[in-house]
């Protein structure tokens, strides 16, 4: 069972253990709590309990362990964990919750290390704890000198952790957290190609298989002639793989190479039934139009918005790598949640959970897509065929014509305005499918609550339709916040057009006093010199949003002539930012999202299948396409927040606003046909 | 199934293999060289781009009989430590987010700079055209190049 905590936000979400005291192992070391221990020779590994899907916790766990225990990011390294949620808590990178979550329990494991090898020292020592200092790897004591960790791992590991105070090194004397020095922990692997990501996570002897998928939506296999797949070269094997209980469903060509697996599909003759052969995505969108209600509730201003529906395409395609025997299970996978994979994996194959490990792989992206475990299911069917073990590998075409995609929608706004211009009551109504990956989300309330954030005082309602998903549907990064705030902010920016009002001090006026809002809209007006008017040809748009424990405002300038984007300004507040660069660089990429479902990326689909195929078609936003992205932190004594999602819905309605110029925006893509 | 002999990072190398395979698969599944990244298979994402003859390719859209007399340099043989000056500028900017694409992003990035030391934005625009981030780091991908570029020249 997949689990999700969109709706479960404050005390208690993915609670961890804490600082957990375990004995101290006779083999030696340090082992305060299951996050962080010391061996013999002083050196410090931390378990990371999240995977690195891109958005850099294993470079906030090295900072935050490195911090607490004096040494530096490179002094610690790193592991992580394999699914077991009973010792590391919840593993699902999800609602950009990794930060939130892991900083109070990685940062105090580490700190419980470090107070013990101080007090260790302080009583070889028969010194006062409080003369003691931990720097560079060692205890220090102005008169005794200094002893490497490695001297009193030992005596530390002694000591019963309950007894010995701990502290957390206070903000104002960080060395590294919230420095702008460093980078990635994992950069020199990248560059040199020596990461592993799943694809690169076959071990040897492993087989390869690749699945012929349905052609269009819903089919099934009614007739196989494999016979000349089998007869080919390093072809080991053919399987029908049956959804859901095996992943999508299909036919699996096993192989002894990637090549020799594809050629075996390529060459299965095979021939479909049921399904939605005549599926169209423009049809799509029209019933979703015909679902609103008949009437708004407001006779006034009124616009309607409609969009598109969007893949993943993770540059890492689906895949994963299954060895299932007698007995255990091993799983090489790049997975959003180990955990809950291998919780599942334990009870669809009835065995104990401890007989399964998940080994969270680097992960070429993700977006939402890999909380889902279907790759994983095609891999553990194909391994118990083939008793060996298999990679599951989906071609690009596989990927982005079997993702989970995020749903169309059609958002109707309406406000009734003001003397002064600004509206004074307003309505969103909305008309979309529900999540299939996750069926709650086919709850009205739940779609709301993901997407509505509207930060302004207009009093209005929110009404949602939920009409049944015709493919299949998951989390796309921001979840329904995608098309909420670009319907909301699009709108507020047209009312605003349309009453000849200032798009920055329109909306100071309407956020509520006291909002964290306030803050960094001033702040990026002040970076996007909003009070100077815009240079020719260019034309502005503004956003907000506050969601995930974290707020942002973005202006973003653009030349709708040239239907290019020259500048992007956000000025964000997580609380304090952990790690400046890592901040930037999730705004970074949010913008890039914006821009590229802005400017065109779009799934359709004609005859049942979805049309695009790779990234010829589907329109991601390349270099030179790239606006110059200016992203300025702003620090706040607010708890910390998220920021995996934070940025993308307001920079793509504030990219949209400025595209449009003095036209009004209708959809996503902008200016063009959806669906 | 036949045998063919590669010239990969400086080595002989020989694989048995049907001539058709794509060098993709050649470098992946049979040298083990993982670094070079599937990503599309059919030359539109740059995930795998190595040098071919000192210059740019896809090995995905060649096969292994198109490369026997060629000289092929993967992401593992572009330098010895991990210190060709474009690696070092990708660490200095903190490039990378996944990381995936970024091996074909360097090895596009040392081609262009090997035939034009110091590009402007067009140039490095057009070279890496087609070169693919999903997590959106081109503002530091642009940035790293004009890095690279100076760091070449300082050292020159």
């Amino acid at each position: 069972m997949i689990s999700r905590r969109t709706l479960l936000r404050g005390a208690g979400i993915g609670a961890l253990v804490v600082a957990v005291p375990v004995p101290a192992l006779a083999a030696g070391g340090l082992v305060p709590n299951v996050f962080v221990r010391l061996d013999d020779s002083g050196r410090i590994t931390a378990t990371v309990p999240r995977p690195d899907t891109g958005q850099g916790v294993r470079t906030v766990v090295a900072l935050m362990v490195a911090e607490e225990l004096a040494v530096e990011a490179g002094d610690v390294r790193l592991e992580q964990a394999h699914g077991d949620t009973a010792r590391f808590g919840s593993q699902g990178v999800a609602n950009s919750t990794s930060v939130r979550q892991l900083s109070t329990p990685i940062r105090t494991a580490a700190a419980t290390a470090r107070c013990l090898l101080v007090t260790a020292a302080a009583q070889r020592w028969g010194v006062p704890v409080a003369e003691c200092t931990a720097r560079d790897g060692f205890v220090c004591h102005p008169r005794r000198g200094r002893l490497p960790y490695r001297a009193v791992v030992r005596g530390a590991a002694a000591l019963d952790p309950a007894t010995v105070p701990v502290e957390l090194t206070p903000p104002e004397k960080w060395r590294l957290l919230g420095k702008t020095r460093g980078g990635r922990v994992d950069a020199r692997d990248v560059v040199t190609g020596r990461t592993r990501y799943g694809i690169d996570s076959r071990p040897p002897g492993g087989l390869v298989a690749v699945v012929a998928r349905p052609p269009w939506i819903g089919a099934v296999p009614d007739t196989i002639d494999d016979a000349a797949a089998r007869a080919l070269p390093g072809v080991v094997d053919v399987l029908t793989l049956t959804a859901p209980a095996e992943g999508q469903g299909g036919v699996a060509v096993i192989g002894r190479s990637t090549h020799q697996a594809l050629r075996g599909r390529d060459a299965l003759r095979i021939t479909w039934r049921g399904g939605t052969p005549t599926a169209d995505s423009r049809a799509w969108l029209a019933d979703l139009r015909a679902s609103l209600p008949a009437q708004s509730p407001i006779d006034g201003v009124q616009q309607v918005y409609s969009m598109p529906l969007l893949a993943h395409a993770p540059m890492e395609p689906m895949n994963a790598t299954a060895d299932v025997r007698p007995d255990g299970v091993t799983i090489w996978a790049p997975t959003q949640d180990p955990g809950s994979l291998r919780t599942q994996l334990a009870r669809q194959l009835g065995v104990p959970a401890a007989s399964v490990r998940v080994e969270a792989t680097a992960s070429g992206g993700a977006f939402g897509r890999r909380i889902e475990p279907d790759p994983v299911l095609e891999a553990v069917a194909c391994s118990q065929r083939a008793g060996a073990p298999v990679q599951v590998l989906w071609t690009r075409a596989d990927d982005m014509r079997h993702d989970s995609y995020r749903p169309m929608s059609v958002h109707r706004l309406s406000a009734e305005i003001g003397p002064d211009g600004l509206p004074i009551r307003r309505a969103h109504e909305v008309a979309t499918w529900g999540l299939t990956v996750l069926p709650i989300f086919s709850n009205p309330a739940l779609v709301k609550a993901s997407g509505d954030h509207f930060p302004y005082t207009v009093p209005g309602e929110v009404s949602v339709v939920v009409r049944p998903a015709p493919l299949r549907t998951g989390f796309w990064r921001s979840v329904y916040a995608g098309q909420f705030v670009y319907a909301e902010e699009n709108f507020l920016s047209e009312i605003g057009k349309r009453s000849g009002l200032d798009q920055v001090a329109l909306r100071r006026k309407l956020l509520p006093a006291g909002s964290r809002l306030h803050k960094v809209l001033d702040t990026v007006a002040d970076r996007a010199r909003w009070t100077s008017p815009p240079a020719r040809g260019t034309a502005r748009g503004v956003a907000c949003l506050e969601e995930y424990g974290s707020a942002i405002a973005v202006i973003a300038v653009a030349e709708p002539e040239s239907r290019r984007v020259l500048r992007v300004h956000a000025a964000v507040d997580v609380g304090v930012a952990l790690h400046p660069s890592g901040v930037r660089a999730q705004v970074e990429g949010c913008v890039i999202d914006a821009l590229s479902t802005v400017l065109g990326a779009q799934i359709t689909v004609r005859e049942g299948h979805v049309a695009e195929s790779s990234f010829g078609d589907y329109r991601w936003a390349r270099i030179g396409q790239t606006p110059e992205i200016d992203v300025t932190i702003v620090q706040s004594d607010s708890p910390l927040g998220g920021l995996g999602e934070l940025a993308y819905p307001p920079a793509a309605a504030a990219i949209a606003a400025a595209m449009a110029g003095d036209t009004p925006v209708t959809s996503m893509p902008f200016g063009t046909d959806v669906g | 199934m036949a045998r063919y002999s590669l010239r990969v990072n400086g080595e002989r190398r020989e694989v048995d293999v049907e001539g058709d395979t794509p060098l993709l698969w050649v470098l992946r599944d049979e040298l083990g060289l993982t670094g070079v990244k599937y990503g599309c298979g059919v030359g539109l994402c740059g995930a795998c781009t190595s040098h071919v003859d000192g210059e740019a390719a896809r090995p995905c859209v060649r096969t292994a009989a198109d490369s026997v007399k060629t000289r092929i340099t993967t992401i593992e043989g572009l330098s010895r430590d991990g210190d060709h000056p474009v690696q070092r500028a990708w660490r200095e900017l903190d490039v990378a987010q996944c990381g995936y694409c970024q091996p074909g992003q360097v090895m596009a990035a040392a081609a262009l700079l090997a035939r034009d030391p110091d590009p402007d934005d067009a140039a490095i625009e057009e070279a890496l055209r087609d070169n693919v981030c999903r997590c959106g780091s081109y503002p530091r991908i642009r940035a790293a190049v004009r890095r690279a570029s100076r760091i070449m020249r300082e050292e020159r």
